[in-house]
């Protein structure tokens, strides 16, 4: 059985991880403040993360948490995780930003903003940080949609060596943050069902009013 | 050449998002790539890039860029010869 061993849900205005909200103590701003915030409350010694771009930050800060949350080893090589991440607007946010330094009167193409005009380096990131040398994609969809998140994880381990995935929304656009990240893992004891209810009771319920805890779960 | 200097570590700090480092922090000696500031390829077109847009300069011969982005005070001393800002 297919089991969600943690997770964490970043919006504008809430952060929630394995269904405790503020899990670093409230953090000011919006938009790239909040995310820097966020990094700062963490007390993360990653100087790279100021390099990335907002999707990847996003990303990458949801995936520290729930990493974190379960002590996992980012020492060691790993090729039994396997990365599966989606959203709507792709890499726009940045694309826009690299745009901005296309302009005629002022053509200086900033090639630090251009490595991350595609969507899937949020999943190099994570994989980079983490040692993780399994298999990583990443999927475009009009919106969220719970259903494809469940087949992709399914799809993912239908690798035999793969035994749990890191997956998840991520979308970041004009300052927006809609993310939801979750631990994955075949055959697991504990942790609440992977199923289509419960990843949508995750996206949908941003503020942690559900306690999915009282469930099946168990931390 | 002092002004240069710390004019080349705000603007470096800024430009590749060196968020957590202040000028102080940078050795004007110190290797820029691998040891010292750490910084990549990408990094390194970033400098490239830096050195056209606020001192007017075009590296036009690759193979000396290894010996100009050597430290803050090679670089320094680049811009102070052929720049015009």
């Amino acid at each position: 059985m297919m089991k969600i061993l943690a997770y964490c849900r970043i919006t504008n205005d809430s952060l929630l991880l394995n269904g405790t909200p503020d899990p670093v103590g409230p953090v000011q701003g919006a938009g790239t403040e909040r995310l820097t915030a966020i990094y700062r409350a963490m007390e993360l010694k990653y100087p790279k993360f100021h390099k990335m771009d907002n999707l990847s930050k996003a990303g990458f800060l949801a995936s520290e948490m729930v990493l974190k949350s379960l002590s996992y080893d980012t020492e060691t090589l790993d090729e039994s995780t396997a990365l599966v991440f989606a959203n709507s607007s792709s890499s726009l946010d940045n694309d826009m930003r690299f745009q901005a330094t296309l302009d005629k009167e002022n053509y200086f193409p900033s090639p630090a903003v251009f490595v991350y005009t595609l969507p899937n380096i949020v999943t190099g990131e994570i994989a980079i940080r983490n040692k993780i040398h399994g298999e990583t994609s990443f999927f475009i969809m009009k919106s969220f949609n719970a259903e494809k998140m469940h087949i992709f994880v399914e799809c993912a381990f239908a690798c035999k060596k793969i035994t749990q995935v890191l997956c998840g929304w991520t979308e970041y656009l004009n300052g927006h943050c809609d993310v939801l990240v979750m631990m994955v893992r075949k055959d697991a004891a504990k942790g609440f069902d992977f199923n289509i209810s419960n990843i949508n009771k995750l996206y949908f319920d941003p503020y942690g009013t559900h306690d999915f805890r009282s469930e099946k779960a168990d931390y | 050449m002092e002004h240069m200097i710390l004019d080349l570590k705000k603007q470096i700090i800024e430009v590749l998002n060196l968020e957590d480092m202040t000028p102080e922090d940078i050795d004007d000696n110190a290797p820029l790539f691998v040891e010292g500031l750490g910084l990549d390829s990408i990094d390194a077109l970033e400098l490239i890039v830096l050195m056209e847009k606020q001192y007017s300069i075009k590296l036009e011969d690759p193979g000396k860029s290894k010996e100009i982005f050597r430290s803050i005070a090679t670089m320094a001393q680049f811009i102070q010869e052929n720049g015009t800002q």
